[in-house]
């Protein structure tokens, strides 16, 4: 009897959760007659430009149909989890850059890209670009468009102030001050799913140090004290009024965010750290070219090291696809391909593949906020973002010792303490 | 051999007939998903690899877990200081809106507007403008001579928009009430104006004993729904203050699907239907004598 | 003198109730920046093409086409809640019946559960099957009563009609079915309907399970074709084109609820006039 109800018990654990792992079908270097099924997130714009891509993609190969998949990002996550688990996931998905490790830790979760150069050409792209996708050695993802966080500022205030945009900490702090004086704060930083509060506080940490918070394999760089500095180094921010205490932010906007706040449209808060790639809905809200792109904040000898970059889509393939080739070439459309390239435009970002770069900046495409700052990132000497900085659980652990230290609940070293256990132990259980 | 009491000629298996496809549909989307929680509970599990057997470990963590044990205690004082409001507030709107005027129609329309809209982005601006430092809720309270307060920044406060939102939303309630007056003969309430009483004599005299069941009905609905509450926290505060909305609804979800970490989800997911179960029970006990019985 | 402090009171919490629907119907003509900025529901201008273009979408199918869908789901699972809710309830209520307090406890106990762990093992079911991308997985559940919920409430309503109409039923030689269809139903058709309502609008907002077992765009609902556009992690979308969907998304609701709010109450009944 036992026997039975254990054996019972095991057969449904496998059913549900029993992610069977299909025999992975290897590349035969040649194009079949297939559907295949492709998934993104995204808005109305991404989507016309894709589905407009896939038209012409249809064209060319009437063999291989592309059947789309999409929808805006609220549950997105939640959608491309579940139907892993199932293992029911499209063959061809725009991932998001932690899903690298929440998917595919081990690397063996998607499929191995450099397995399909037969049709991806992955010429285009340098190697550290490609060493953002690569876990384990496998190549998992590749990415579409590189991005970092940058400052933008209500040009509008800043003259009405009569001052510049802030290019040393130290004058940062000034401006601050200067704000205060005038009832209304330079930048804005958040504890939400942004955290740009450690994001910025972090920074400064690696350009003082020269040492990375975490590698690309989730191993910690920081020790206690770096963290300590980094807490405290938020605590002074918030003490020259750079920008609002957690609280007094969220008692003036409530859960919302910047773009959506009466305070940042009215100019009450004049700047925003945000990355290249999402400036726009900040741009939209004030009036038209007010928003601009300030310069990063480096030391006194010049220094601005330290700012982060990050791949900010990219593409995969399932394991458990049935034609890998076929998907690599689609891929393979989708980054390279001019014409592709010339209806996708910046719908993802600045393409990473300097094919399509190449031809964006032909046809006069790039411009705006986004590409002054990426012109920017590229000419400084930046750090990548470990994939596992970006974890969302990761994030809970800095936000909340943000929260404390802003709210004032607990010493900074005790809290700098507190925060260096989690992360460790936490990125222990993962790996 | 149980005797059945059922009526003459009926036998005991016409009850098993009709609840048949409850029977089967039980097995299925109550049952199996049931022992599924139950055993992914019991394991580390991130939703994608194959899980790892782990005993009652995940449930041992939440032991000694200083952000479960605080969500449990967000979410009891939640439950409690809601479901109340909630019953009075839907059955007092129930009462106005039985009244026999002209245009009630169009009132009863209107009043159960924000149940329809669901999350909204409306609702969380409108509320985002009600009470943040400068909204209206302070600005009334400094018209009657109060300071205003830190609705969401304060974490003794931000609890209480969420359920100034959820009682807002008292439509479903109001319309259980609604049906239920509706079948209190009209008879009782002329024979007690013949007696001489007065309308609120009459609300607890007769109105108020013969809705105990359907007060029942809601109270237990409504403490079910308060227990999981999940969304409206989740739309108007993302938790914060200092986690002091963050509920034991929100902390499963985002373990689910923000940390990967399903199988502690399955874990809390049992304890809260443990607790649930509990105080489902003991409402059962303590009503059992004055409500009719419900089998 | 009543009937007016009634009425102004009526007419107060209406203010608080309407709101956000005028605000809404006002966003729809805005841009992003004056939806932010002001919590007044009036737009500086009109341009009615907003929802000329709201009905037409970006997504390649009109929005004629998602209520197509969202009907298609709604009306078989409206009419299987209802039809199984009542026999459930029936057999609670007026039936003694082996195991009757173990189904009564899983009834109760399927309420229990946060509905988001369910959703797993759900979706490896439908799966195993073969009915992902199809409407079966959130229309077929329906026929089987688990939504305890509706029974419970239908349970208390069947209680509360004395036992003597069923035994009059009876003795006229009447069987249960019968008995349920022709004497009780009536007694509590408003009871019935509410649950249909309750069923029409939770099914229209519902978001997490069209999501999760739908795959395809012409087959999605009304309430996924909303989020379609929405990408807050992106450059950022027209704020009003969305509302402009939500408020015509929102007509069939508010109309079900008018026409069905009549039927919830007949006459007099309250204590406060």
């Amino acid at each position: 009897m036992k026997k039975i109800l254990l054996s019972v018990v095991c057969t449904l654990i496998l059913f549900s959760c029993g992610n069977e792992r299909v025999q992975k079908t290897p590349p035969d270097n040649k194009l079949n007659k297939c559907t295949l099924r492709f998934s993104w997130w995204g808005g109305d714009d991404r989507h016309n430009a894709t589905m407009k891509a896939i038209t012409l993609w249809n064209a060319r190969h009437p063999n291989i149909e592309i059947k789309a998949e999409y929808g805006g990002w609220d549950g997105w996550t939640e959608k491309i989890n579940t139907q892993i688990s199932g293992g029911s996931e499209p063959d061809i998905m725009q991932i998001n850059y932690d899903w690298l490790v929440t998917l595919s830790n081990d690397g063996e979760d998607f499929y191995d890209l450099n397995e399909l150069n037969k049709f991806l050409d992955l010429s285009g792209f340098n190697e550290d670009i490609l060493s953002f996708g690569t876990v384990n050695g496998h190549l998992n993802a590749v990415p579409v468009s590189l991005t970092g966080r940058g400052f933008f500022y209500n040009s509008e205030v800043f003259e009405k102030l009569g001052i510049s945009y802030p290019e040393t900490w130290d004058e940062l702090m000034t401006t601050g001050e200067i704000f205060y004086e005038n009832g209304c704060y330079p930048i804005d930083l958040d504890i939400q799913s942004g955290g740009t509060a450690w994001y910025i506080s972090v920074v400064y940490v690696q350009q003082k140090t020269g040492r990375e918070f975490l590698d690309m394999n989730g191993n910690l760089g920081f020790t206690v004290e770096d963290m300590e500095t980094v807490l405290e180094f938020y605590k002074r921010l918030e003490e020259n009024h750079v920008t609002r205490t957690v609280r007094e932010r969220i008692d003036a906007d409530g859960n919302s965010a910047l773009y959506q706040s009466p305070e940042f449209i009215q100019g009450n808060i004049a700047g925003v750290l945000e990355w290249n790639s999402a400036v726009g809905k900040y741009e939209s809200v004030l009036d038209k070219g007010v928003l601009e792109a300030g310069n990063y904040i480096g030391d006194e000898n010049g220094n601005n090291s330290g700012w982060f970059v990050k791949p900010s889509l990219l593409y995969a393939v399932s394991a458990n696809t049935k034609y890998p080739d076929e998907a690599g070439a689609f891929i393979d459309f989708l980054l390279n391909d001019k014409e592709c390239a010339d209806i996708l435009g910046t719908s993802r970002g600045i393409p990473a593949s300097r094919y399509a770069e190449e031809e964006l900046e032909k046809t006069g495409k790039l411009d705006g906020l986004t590409k002054q700052n990426a012109d920017m990132l590229d000419a400084m000497n930046t750090v990548t973002i470990s994939p596992y900085m970006e974890l969302s659980r990761m994030k809970e652990f800095y936000n909340m010792a943000i929260e404390r230290v802003s709210y004032g609940k607990g010493d900074i070293p005790e809290i700098a303490q507190e925060l260096y256990d989690n992360i460790t132990e936490y990125l222990e259980s993962i790996k | 051999m149980k005797k059945y009491n059922n009526p003459v000629g009926v036998s005991k298996f016409t009850g098993l007939l009709l609840i048949s496809p409850f029977i089967i549909g039980s097995i299925l989307f109550i049952i199996y998903p049931f022992v599924c929680s139950f055993v992914t509970g019991l394991t580390k599990y991130d939703g994608i690899h194959s899980p790892e057997f782990t005993g009652l470990k995940n449930y041992k963590n939440m032991l000694t877990n200083r952000h479960f044990i605080k969500a449990v205690g967000v979410t009891f004082k939640y439950t409690i200081i809601f479901v109340p409001l909630k019953l009075a507030v839907s059955l007092l709107t129930a009462l106005l809106l039985s009244t026999n005027i002209k245009g009630i129609g169009f009132f009863r329309t209107i009043f159960y507007i924000p149940s329809i809209l669901g999350s909204n982005l409306a609702i969380a601006i409108m509320w985002q403008y009600l009470f943040t430092r400068n909204g209206l809720a302070n600005q009334a309270l400094e018209l009657i001579g109060l300071d205003g307060v830190s609705w969401y920044g304060d974490d003794r406060y931000a609890l209480f928009i969420i359920i100034l939102l959820r009682l807002w939303e008292f439509g479903s309630t109001m319309i259980i009430f609604l049906t239920a007056l509706k079948e209190i003969p009209r008879e009782y309430y002329e024979a007690s104006k013949v007696d001489g009483c007065g309308s609120v004599r009459a609300f607890f005299s007769i109105t108020l004993p013969l809705l105990k069941n359907t007060l029942f009905v809601n109270a237990v609905l409504q403490t079910i729904s308060a227990l999981q509450e999940f969304s409206a926290p989740y739309m108007i505060t993302g938790g914060n203050p200092m986690k002091s909305t963050y509920t034991v609804g929100m902390l499963i979800y985002d373990e689910m699907f923000s940390y990967h970490n399903a199988g502690y989800a399955n874990a809390v997911s049992w304890v809260l239907f443990m607790i649930t179960a509990v105080v489902i029970c003991i409402m059962f006990r303590l009503t059992g004598r004055i409500r009719k019985d419900i089998p | 003198m009543k009937k007016i402090t009634i009425y102004i009171i009526l007419v107060l919490i209406a203010v608080f109730m309407l709101y956000p629907l005028l605000w809404l119907v006002g966003a729809s003509f805005k841009t992003n920046q004056e939806i932010y900025s002001s919590m007044w529901f009036m737009p500086m201008d009109f341009d009615f093409s907003v929802y000329f273009n709201a009905w037409k979408t970006n997504t390649g199918y009109s929005m004629g086409h998602y209520f197509i869908n969202t009907f298609t789901i709604i009306i078989p699972k409206t009419l299987f809640s209802v039809i199984s809710s009542v026999l459930t309830a029936y057999g609670f209520a007026r039936f003694d019946f082996p195991l009757k307090k173990f189904f009564f406890t899983l009834l109760m106990v399927g309420m229990f559960m946060p509905a988001i762990v369910t959703v797993m093992p759900m979706y490896m079911f439908w799966h195993e099957i073969g009915f992902l991308d199809t409407y079966v997985p959130l229309t077929m559940p329906s026929l089987f009563a688990c939504e305890g919920m509706f029974v419970f409430i239908l349970i208390q309503f069947f209680k509360g009609i004395p036992k003597e109409l069923d035994e009059a039923s009876r003795l006229d030689g009447c069987g249960s079915l019968h008995t349920l269809v022709y004497v009780l139903l009536p007694c509590i058709k408003p009871a019935v309907i509410s649950v249909a309502v309750f069923n029409f609008l939770w099914t229209m907002n519902d978001f997490i399970n069209p999501l999760i077992f739908i795959n395809s765009t012409e087959k999605y609902t009304l309430s996924l074709a909303l989020r379609t556009s929405v990408d807050s992690t992106g450059q950022g979308y027209e704020e009003c084109k969305i509302i402009a969907m939500s408020v015509i998304g929102l007509i069939p609701s508010v109309t079900v609820f008018a026409l069905a709010q009549k039927k919830f109450i007949g006459i007099t009944a309250g204590g406060l006039s």
